[in-house]
């Protein structure tokens, strides 16, 4: 036999609980954060940036290619062109180390008078 | 073969280089010869050396402390031959405005000889001078132009640079006149400068007396010699000017002999005849 004093225990247990029950459905908190149209904005924004950032460093990988590839290009010009003037001045300094000077009935190219 | 001439230092350049489309390498050079110019002239009031000359001490910039170095250098090996400071004694003989602007011939007496061989110090880039010591650099500054003036053409190709006289050159091999006593003698160039001094050209007249500009630091005085010109052929443009000024100051004889001695080739001509010396036949 059931005491009455457990009945009325079990009745006010149920109550609680489906008033809670009611309460959680009724704030349905599921439905709230899909439906913010601000929250729709900010999660749009935020691919959209996503998707400029992918394109920027895609940019900006090419134009490091192009540079790279440009200086390259002008670090093998500069070194050729030291060496084609330390060539120069090598075969020009060779030259007049070994000077030297003699009397030609040769038509002058220039004449040297007093400065 | 490119050509170019123009007038810079008091004097005609000419500029010679064995290429084809040296047009930069032409600019290049001539513009070294307006620059050091611009640095080294003594008659231009806004010049480093004028500066110097003015002020007795400057920071000078790496063209004019290398030149005066080497003219110092220049003083020791000739024993005063050659020697920088004798500014005062070119002004004092007349020679006080670019040459173009003397008057040949006039009745003014020129001043007193002021002696030369007065101090000059070298500290790093600091040039200090004796108090009333003043410097005149147109005869090595022209043969230090010459030679950066080489320098540059010859990124072209071989080349030769006439500074008035003042011959540098790069590469290949230069036949170059020489006015002689009887004529005109040319000497083939390999490798080799040369420069010609005399008192043949830059020279006037006070109250009768003939002066000139080759100063004799001794005597403070226009060199008395009986030689006409020197032109000597050397390693460089600059030991060129030193030696021909320096055989200029001893005299017909004694600079045959120096030369011979020291195998310094050059043409020595008076009024009436030319020596080859040297071992140049």
């Amino acid at each position: 036999m059931v005491s009455h004093t457990g009945r009325l225990y079990s009745l006010a247990l149920a109550l609680v609980v489906f008033f809670l029950a009611w309460a959680v459905v009724a704030a349905h908190p599921w439905g709230a954060t899909a439906s913010d149209p601000r929250l729709k904005v900010l999660a749009a924004r935020e691919a959209q940036l996503r998707h400029e950032a992918k394109l920027v460093n895609k940019v900006v990988a090419l134009r490091w290619a192009a540079y790279r590839s440009a200086l390259k290009a002008r670090t093998a010009q500069i070194a050729a062109a030291k060496a084609q003037a330390t060539q120069q001045l090598a075969s020009v300094s060779s030259g007049s180390s070994s000077g030297s000077v003699r009397v030609v009935t040769l038509p002058p190219l220039t004449i040297t008078r007093t400065s | 073969m490119e050509r170019r001439t123009f007038h810079a230092m008091g004097t005609e350049m000419e500029l010679l280089v064995d290429a084809a489309d040296a047009g930069d390498a032409l600019d290049a050079a001539e513009a070294e010869f307006h620059r050091l110019e611009a640095l080294l002239s003594r008659f231009r009031d806004d010049s480093e050396l004028s500066r110097l000359n003015r002020d007795g001490s400057i920071d000078a910039c790496p063209d004019l402390l290398r030149v005066v170095e080497l003219a110092l250098a220049a003083r020791e090996r000739t024993g005063g031959r050659f020697d920088p400071t004798v500014h005062d004694a070119v002004v004092a003989a007349g020679y006080d405005r670019s040459f173009e602007d003397i008057d040949a011939e006039s009745d003014v007496a020129c001043q007193a000889p002021v002696t030369a061989g007065g101090g000059v110090s070298v500290d790093g880039s600091h040039i200090a001078l004796e108090p009333g010591v003043r410097l005149d650099l147109g005869g090595i500054g022209k043969g230090y132009a010459a030679e950066r003036a080489a320098e540059l053409l010859a990124l072209a190709g071989p080349c030769l640079v006439n500074a008035g006289g003042d011959v540098a050159t790069r590469g290949g091999s230069w036949p170059v006149g020489v006015e002689t006593a009887g004529g005109a003698l040319t000497l083939e160039l390999t490798g080799a400068a040369l420069a010609t001094s005399g008192r043949d050209r830059r020279r006037w007249r006070r109250r009768g007396r003939e002066l000139h500009h080759l100063i004799d630091p001794r005597t403070g005085a226009p060199a008395e010699t009986d030689l006409l010109r020197v032109t000597v052929v050397a390693p460089d443009a600059i030991e060129a000017e030193v030696a021909a000024k320096s055989l200029f100051l001893a005299g017909a004889e004694a600079a045959r002999a120096e030369a011979d001695a020291a195998g310094i080739a050059a043409v020595l001509t008076t009024e009436t005849r030319t020596v080859l010396a040297g071992g140049l036949a």
